[in-house]
């Protein structure tokens, strides 16, 4: 064999090869593991596009959230298109009002109905619209046989004779892409605002309930005893009854619905979650190294738990947090559905939901748009959420 | 003597996201019946995990890649799930290292050990009652008749793990395999535990393999010892072989870093230096050689060969080749036919 | 162990006779008290009113004779539904209300901790990845959107079932899956999780060790510790579907007492809005006890001397 063989390595060679990992911070580690985490990435820019959509969207379109426009009402997203000329396209609408589009599914004008031309159209069934010198006519003494059996036509539009019973085509409707309510106010500028209120009442309150619950939480766990035994009863007691119920008296009780009230009420309920899990950090942190030798050094009592306990416990209190969140905004629009949210022209989502459900058969889309963006809004959080919990779980910290 | 229990070429991998674990690789050894064997390495080196694998207990992502296990004549690794349930608690039972988790604790010390009677026996409930009190009192649980109807937290660490050895040894295993029986122990009860498998061994006549990775522990009651690091067997050879005669560095290394009563003279403890391998990349020869005190240009590149220096006594180290140069304390052996 | 239930009983009665204060000092400290509605009442039935309920007494006073009236079960005038007492109405809706409520709770146990069970048993295989798809889009779909979703797919394009109403089998259909659909997908998930982590635990490697067949395992050894999570959830569970069914009983018009809740919220109906909240309250408080009990009794780990 080889004489080179059984020459003894030298001790330095060995090491070399040995893998070294960049030393990192508890944050850069876990931000590291975050991004691995592929649903907590589509989670966070989730989150990242509901809030420029809430805060941003609105520069951009030509609409305030409360501009009415009643000859435009209850507009759907998607528009069925009549061809009854070379360049005249017009839009029935679900309450007999005629618009002219373009066949880009542009709004132009409401097409008008004269009083004098229709006396009787109640009991004609027949509604007649002047356009230019032409007459339209909508027949719509169909609708009660469609109505009845389902089949056939609700009703045609006869112009210059010809009698046009289906739809042309169907267009996006340009004007309103998220269509419009029952005012004939914009949608999509409406659940923009919605998305602005209900994130910042989620952001608010949730940072309320934060300060509140972080600093009883740190000062019963630290101060331990009687202290502790008395401050945790009286969490007890408001954890006992339904969350839920305190935040409705409370918003009962104040009367006047608007974002502020909203938020006080929230945050004023659901810090205890908050205090009680910083409370349980806070109760094995103060018996750590680390404490013990601040105390020995004679740092205060609000330096300890502002500079010792807190900043240690951030982990699991960010988690719970971005877990708070998502349970904001459903207890926010939960709270507009039942007509305690904010107050009119201002809508959150909840509100948005709620104002469909009276004609919730014949505009589906006025309750999609909301409860869409609150569902992918709480996905999304959760997503994030999840995600951190993974990330900062120290129990997992490896690999 | 006739041979319980066969291992040739046992390889058992880990497939994990970053690729294959090889907890156990190539690994071959027998012991005879009424054997007590030890099993001894640090963590990671796959002490453990052969004890799954001849449980066939390893779990997902873990699996028995090739190698032949034969127990009493039957090959292991080629049984079903139904089959080894027979097996398992009948003919090889195992007792573990956590005696605070390992017993069930919504359930009653009796109810949990009645169940595993009634398994493996065709026992009534009465029957198995009083031999599960039996047992009890066979590891000198005092009051046996009151204290089965506890429940495990009301038992205290020790008391648990004879608990557990009670129901191991409840259906007369061939072979009991007991991983780590007294890490998570204090140290008085370490010696009563050891104590209580010493005598149980010789009452019941049965075959032991205990894990561990405290020399101390295996000393009084093995009969042989197996050496394992990074997965692959180091060296075997009868107890008083592994104590006064190691003749591999990483054996050498692990008796320095233990503190011992009958040497007398004052040494320091060494540990050894640096970590065990990663098992995803392990080192290409012998995977001591990034901590060995002898490492050469050999051990880097390929993994030594058995040498065997007696009868019972075989160790895999470079050092002791013909050619190799002579190191104070080891011995040349006689590369053996693998095969 | 007898101590242990009479501390938890008492401890509760004093929960709700503490929570009951609180509303009833926090109801009158609303300005203007209950009279001063926007539909005010007329000036003769408010003297009426006035007179019969004392309502023009001593703030103490009044607080007596409502907690004398709660202990008898009298909770008042409502102000709204001019006629019926507050007592009354909770009578009325109440069987509704715990019909769909009952229903919703068994659908959840029934369906929800077997289909956390067996996915976890099959983690990481389609079935899984089903359920918990499932699972994620029920905890973040609000109640009342899928309550509208239903009525909209399955009343209204399908005309499988009626919208409103629970005049007939089909007609629960719809409330009792919303009702029920947001703690039915969080007990999936939470016995999922918590099947999960029971089948890690070396009670688990043992009883495989021990021969033990993999029905006794699962069935056996496994379920009974990974339901005590579960338990642990059934208390906000019963808080989810008492909140649930305010909205549920809005949209399914379903005269119950969550829907007379929500009336007396938007109607600022003060005296019915006090007396269903410390029912709701007491309910929720009885209910916890319950669970407290039902759980010292599955896990001997619980000590009943804290």
């Amino acid at each position: 064999m080889d004489k080179k063989n059984w020459e003894i390595v030298d001790p330095s060679r060995l090491t070399e090869n040995e893998a070294y990992r960049p030393s990192l911070t508890y944050w850069q580690d876990a931000w590291r593991r975050l991004k691995k985490n592929i649903g907590a990435m589509i989670g966070l820019a989730g989150v990242v596009l509901m809030l420029l959509f809430g805060f941003l969207g609105p520069q951009f379109t030509d609409f305030s959230y409360s501009d009415q426009n009643l000859d435009y009402s209850n507009l759907p997203p998607r528009l069925s298109i009549y061809k009854l000329d070379e360049d005249l396209w017009v839009y029935l609408s679900n309450d007999y009002k005629l618009l002219r589009v373009t066949e880009k599914g542009k709004l132009i004008e409401r097409i008008e109905r004269p009083a004098e031309l229709n006396p009787r159209a109640v009991i004609d069934k027949k509604y007649i619209f002047v356009y230019g010198d032409e007459e339209i006519t909508v027949d719509f003494s169909y609708a009660k046989r469609y109505n009845d059996t389902g089949e056939g036509y609700r009703f045609t539009i006869i112009y210059r004779g010809t009698t046009h019973i289906e739809p042309d085509k169907k267009v996006g409707n340009r004007v309103y892409p998220f269509g419009t309510d029952k005012v004939g106010r914009d949608l999509l500028t409406r659940v923009m605002y919605g998305a602005r209120i209900s994130l910042i009442v989620a952001f608010i309150a949730t940072l309320v309930s934060f300060f509140i619950g972080v600093i009883y939480g740190a000062v019963s766990g630290y101060e331990g005893g009687k202290i502790d035994n008395f401050m945790m009863r009286i969490v007890d007691i408001i954890n006992s009854i339904p969350l839920i119920l305190l935040v409705i008296l409370l918003m009962v009780m104040f009367e006047r619905g608007g974002l502020w009230t909203i938020i006080i009420a929230l945050g004023a309920v659901y810090w205890v979650g908050m205090a009680r899990l910083v409370r349980g950090q806070a109760l094995s942190l103060k018996n750590q190294e680390f404490v013990l030798a601040a105390i020995t050094l004679g740092v205060s009592k609000r330096k300890i738990i502002s500079r010792h306990l807190i900043p240690n416990a951030m982990g699991p209190i960010l988690v719970s947090m971005t877990m708070m969140i998502p349970s904001a905004v459903f207890t926010e629009s939960f709270l507009s559905f039942i007509g305690l949210g904010v107050s009119a022209p201002m809508a959150s989502w909840g509100t948005l939901a709620n104002e469909s459900l009276p004609a919730l058969t014949t505009y589906p889309y006025q309750l999609f748009f909301p409860a869409g963006a609150i569902a992918i809004t709480m996905l999304a959080f959760n997503f994030v959420g999840d995600g951190l919990r993974d990330a900062l779980d120290p129990r997992l910290r490896k690999g | 003597m006739e041979k319980l229990l066969e291992i040739t070429n046992l390889k058992t991998s880990f497939f994990t996201h970053f690729g294959e674990v090889q907890a156990v690789r190539e690994t071959t050894f027998s012991m005879d019946k009424g054997e007590v064997l030890g099993i001894v390495g640090e963590s990671g080196s796959g002490k453990s995990v052969t004890a799954l694998s001849i449980m066939r207990l390893v779990e997902s992502p873990g699996k028995i890649v090739s190698g032949k296990i034969i127990f009493d004549g039957k090959d292991i690794t080629g049984m079903t799930e139904k089959e080894m349930t027979e097996i398992r608690g009948q003919d090889i039972a195992m007792i573990f290292q956590d005696p605070m988790t390992s017993l069930n604790p919504v359930y009653t010390i009796r109810n949990q050990m009645v169940e595993v009677i009634r398994r493996h026996t065709d026992m009534s409930r009465k029957q198995a009652l009083a031999k599960a009190e039996d047992m009890l009192r066979l590891v000198e649980i005092p009051e046996p008749k009151k204290r089965i109807n506890s429940y495990p937290h009301e038992f205290s660490g020790g008391m648990k793990q004879r608990a557990m050895i009670a129901t191991a040894l409840s259906c007369d295993p061939k072979l009991l395999i007991a991983d780590e029986p007294t890490t998570a122990l204090d140290v008085t009860i370490q010696a009563q535990i050891i104590a209580l498998m010493k005598n149980l061994k010789e009452k019941l006549s049965m075959s032991i393999i205990i894990i561990t990775h405290d020399l101390g522990v295996i000393a009084e009651i093995c009969s042989r010892i197996i050496v394992m690091y990074g997965g692959k067997i180091m060296e075997e050879g009868t107890s008083d072989e592994i104590f006064y005669e190691p003749q591999n560095p990483y054996t050498v290394g692990l008796h320095k870093s233990v503190p011992r009563m009958d040497s007398g003279d004052r040494k320091r403890l060494v540990p050894i230096a640096g970590s065990p391998p990663d098992l995803l990349s392990p080192p290409g020869g012998c995977p001591f050689s990034p901590r060995c005190p002898h490492t050469m240009e050999i051990c880097l590149k390929e993994h030594p060969p058995k040498f065997n220096l007696s009868a019972t006594h075989s160790s895999a180290c470079w050092l002791l080749h013909p050619e190799s140069p002579a190191v104070e304390g080891y011995r040349k052996g006689v590369q053996r036919n693998e095969g | 162990m007898k101590n242990y239930f009479l501390r938890r009983i008492l401890s509760a009665l004093f929960t709700i006779f503490l929570i009951a204060t609180i509303t009833f000092f926090l109801m009158k400290s609303v300005p203007g008290g209950p009279l001063t509605r926007e539909r005010a009442l007329s000036p003769e039935i408010e003297a009426v009113m006035i007179e019969r309920y004392n309502l023009d007494a001593p703030i103490l006073e009044q607080y007596f004779d409502y907690m004398k009236g709660l202990v008898t079960f009298n909770l008042g005038p409502s102000f709204a539904k001019i006629g019926l007492s507050v007592e009354e109405l909770i009578w009325k809706g109440m069987p509704n209300s715990f019909k769909i409520g009952a229903l919703s709770v068994l659908l959840i146990i029934i369906l929800g901790i077997p289909i956390g069970i067996i996915s976890a048993l099959k983690q990481n295989k389609p079935i899984d990845y089903f359920v918990m798809f499932m699972a994620t889009l029920g905890v973040t779909i609000p109640s009342f959107v899928l309550a509208t979703g239903i009525i909209y797919i399955f009343a209204g394009k399908l005309g499988w079932i009626p919208s409103f109403g629970l005049n007939s089998p089909l007609s629960y259909i719809g409330p009792v899956v919303a009702l029920s659909g947001y703690s039915l997908s969080f007990v999936a998930r939470l016995t999922r999780s918590s099947m999960l982590e029971v089948l890690r635990q070396d009670y688990i490697r043992t009883a495989r060790a021990n021969g033990l067949r993999e029905l006794s395992v699962i069935g056996k050894h496994a379920i009974k510790n990974a339901l005590i999570p579960v338990i642990t959830y059934i208390g906000p569970m019963i808080a989810a579907i008492l909140t649930g069914s305010f909205v549920i009983e809005k949209i399914f018009a379903i005269p119950g007492i969550g829907r007379y809740f929500v009336e007396s919220v938007t109607n600022r109906d003060y005296t019915v809005l006090l007396g269903i909240t410390v029912f709701y309250a007491a309910f929720y408080v009885i209910m916890v006890l319950l669970v407290d009990v039902a759980y010292a009794l599955v896990d001997p780990r619980i000590k009943f001397n804290k």
